[in-house]
């Protein structure tokens, strides 16, 4: 049976690969990248390219060489260089004498290349698109609960032990009947986590681009470090409320286009391409919603991304509130990054026990200060 | 916005002066806004060129993860603030019809209001030249700036006028010795036009006594291969109709960091290749040593020496 190679998205790569089904190929993909795919891309890749693309490439590299024929890989209609990916890549393969030919996802006339090329029976791809998208909706609402649990969890990994456990269910999951069982159980079994309910965690925001905020190997594992610390995240990007604004259905959506550009308006009056747009607004949001700050997370020299920084600065002077800007490339050291979150942490918590201006008043002054929050992360 | 001011005792109005920085959008539209603000009778402050000082500047003052010409910018911006009270920062999405500007020039007035916005106004404008011609931003700028529509008109006639004559004389042949083949320069033009970030390549070209020339960008474009960045689609196609019988050697400028020049240097490089004619990307930064570019224009030369 033929394969293909899709991008490592988190756990959201189960939903792609089930989104594939229906055109009658195996899917190949990992839920993040190894330190050996990311090796083989970023020595086939130009040096300055950003380490999504490397990564990405390293992939497909690896793919082809365990005989995988397709590949697909999103190309935006935007500004940012990820227009170019696919020919990139598809030369860099071509170069090294792989034979993996990648789809782009771009519209060019009325079906997608990759459709068009497989050319599935529209009732199972409909029922495809169907189980794809309530995976999709599953994996957001599963990730919603491990990050307000992983903060307040008596045992460390606990929450994240569940997660794994639901995943591996969900990925199980055939039939969309069975998906919504699944579902149904997700708060029960995160329930049965032992947590301390008298703790009030910091809460922190994590935006910017949506590789590096979903593919734990390149952000290091942002989310369970801060977790780990006794902080609740919310990561901006969930695939379910992007796919929304892709395909422009939930006009009226909390997370629209056309809201965010509302939000965002006094601070940037243009969209820069990416996410960029979403992280700024999405900043502005986290203030005003009371959490305590947020995490830029961009890959080195990112251009949407990086554009905005100063933006950002200028928000996080404007209305006292924390911002820090991470960047990684192949290089970054895991330490390094503890290091920063460990003390963005700390001055979050110094912060709210003096009663800055940034601490809401409905939320309680108590402060939780994890047992074992330094060193203790690996 | 008000921005004329009764000055001193008598009826005259005097504008106030806006400051332009001599940088990044300053090369992409060579003269074309100088020219504009003293046509509606704006004095018109430009930074200094670039010098050392300015790209030590640069490096304390910018975010570090930008690119070197915008980081000039900020330095440009930042050496305007105690001169003038309000700088000139347009938003440049498109120079040509079908295709987009780098990202990051779409976000820099809001990214030096942000900056910059506490000690200086920003004045700005969309540049969108895919959408509308360069001469209604202009007029709209114009309007924005309390200036009437026929001035406006005028002054931006004259401007457009002044510019395309700029860059005619810009990418003029070096004297070189000219008997011989020459060296195409390829890059952004806030990278080829520079005198400081351009300079010394051109310098050592000349002490080695080859002819250059800088890739003209005020051409059509036929065809911009899969690129759609403008100044990317220009020299695409400037590549893809070299002529290997009067080019040595194609050599790219390209900052550090740069989105475009990153993607868009190994679509050129194949170019040159399929035309067998000898490819070097030379990456400037803030770090400038002369030795390298030195050692490497030589040894480039050198190597393709026979051909010359």
């Amino acid at each position: 049976m033929t394969a293909l190679a899709i991008e490592p998205w988190g756990n959201y790569s189960l939903a792609l690969a089930a989104s594939v089904e229906c055109l009658r190929v195996t899917p190949w993909t990992q839920r993040s990248t190894t330190p050996e795919t990311l090796r083989l891309g970023v020595e086939a890749s130009p040096e300055s390219a950003c380490l999504p693309f490397k990564a990405c490439t390293g992939h497909f590299i690896k793919a082809a060489m365990e005989g995988v024929e397709y590949g697909v890989m999103v190309n935006s209609m935007g500004t940012c260089r990820l227009r170019y990916y696919r020919e990139a890549q598809q030369k860099i393969l071509k170069d090294r004498g792989l034979d993996l030919f990648v789809f782009g996802l771009g519209y060019d006339g009325f079906k997608p290349p990759l459709i068009r090329h497989f050319d599935p029976d529209v009732i199972p791809f409909l029922q495809c698109c169907a189980r794809a998208r309530l995976k999709t909706l599953t994996v957001d609402a599963l990730e919603k609960e491990v990050w307000r649990v992983r903060a307040i969890e008596r045992q460390r990994g606990d929450a994240t032990r569940i997660i794994e456990a639901c995943i591996a269910d969900l990925d199980r999951a055939r039939t969309v009947d069975e998906i919504r069982a699944f579902a149904g159980t997700i708060k029960k079994r995160f329930g049965s986590v032992a947590v301390d309910k008298s703790r009030v965690p910091l809460k922190v925001g994590l935006l910017g681009e949506a590789t590096l905020l979903r593919n734990r190997f390149l952000n290091h594992n942002i989310e369970e470090i801060l977790g780990g610390l006794g902080v609740e995240i919310r990561n901006f990007f969930l695939l379910g409320d992007e796919m929304r604004n892709i395909l422009k259905i939930g006009f009226f959506s909390r997370n629209s286009r056309r809201t965010l550009k509302r939000i965002a308006r006094p601070y940037l009056k243009h969209v820069v391409g990416g996410h960029a747009l979403d992280s700024v607004a999405h900043t502005i949001r986290c203030e005003k919603e009371g959490f305590d700050g947020v995490v830029h997370v961009a890959p080195s020299g990112c251009m949407p991304e990086v554009s905005i920084r100063p933006i950002l600065h200028r928000i996080g002077k404007d209305m006292d509130f924390p911002v820090l800007d991470l960047s990684f490339d192949e290089h970054t050291s895991h330490v390094g990054v503890v290091t920063r979150l460990e003390a963005f942490v700390d001055i979050l918590q110094n912060r709210k026990r003096k009663g800055s201006p940034a601490t809401r008043e409905n939320r309680s002054t108590e402060v939780f200060c994890p047992p074992a929050a330094k060193g203790a992360v690996s | 916005m008000r921005t004329r001011e009764k000055s001193g005792s008598g009826d005259v109005c005097v504008p106030r002066p806006i400051g332009i920085p001599r940088a990044l959008f300053y090369y992409l539209h060579p003269r074309l806004w100088e020219v504009f603000f003293r046509e509606m009778g704006i004095p018109v402050v430009v930074s200094d060129p670039n010098n050392r000082g300015m790209v030590e500047r640069a490096g304390l003052i910018s975010e570090s993860e930008h690119c070197l010409p915008v980081k000039l910018l900020d330095a440009h911006l930042d050496f305007l603030l105690d001169k003038v009270d309000r700088v000139f920062v347009p938003r440049i999405l498109s120079l040509r019809r079908g295709h987009i500007a780098c990202p990051k020039l779409a976000a820099l007035p809001d990214a030096m209001e942000a900056q910059f916005g506490d000690r200086v106004e920003v004045v700005t404008v969309d540049v969108n030249e895919g959408r509308f011609p360069l001469k209604e931003a202009l007029v709209r700028l114009g309007r924005r700036l309390d200036v009437s529509r026929k001035d406006a008109i005028r002054a931006a006639d004259k401007a457009c006028r002044t510019m395309e004559e700029a860059m005619r004389e810009a990418s003029a042949p070096s004297s070189g010795n000219g008997a011989g083949k020459g060296f195409l320069l390829i890059g952004h033009p806030y990278n080829l036009f520079d005198a400081y970030m351009a300079g010394p390549v051109c310098r050592k070209l000349e002490s080695l006594e080859v002819a250059f020339e800088r890739i003209a960008f005020d051409k059509e474009i036929e065809d911009s291969g899969p690129l759609h960045w403008d100044t990317c689609g220009v020299i695409y196609d400037t590549l893809r109709n070299i002529n290997p019988e009067r080019w040595a050697g194609v050599i790219q400028l390209a900052s550090f960091s740069c989105g475009c020049d990153s993607i868009s240097s190994t679509i050129f490089r194949g170019l040159a290749r399929n035309k067998r004619i000898p490819y070097m990307v030379l990456t400037l930064d803030e770090h400038t040593a002369c030795a390298g570019i030195d050692t490497r224009l030589e040894a480039f030369v050198d190597s393709i020496g026979g051909s010359i």
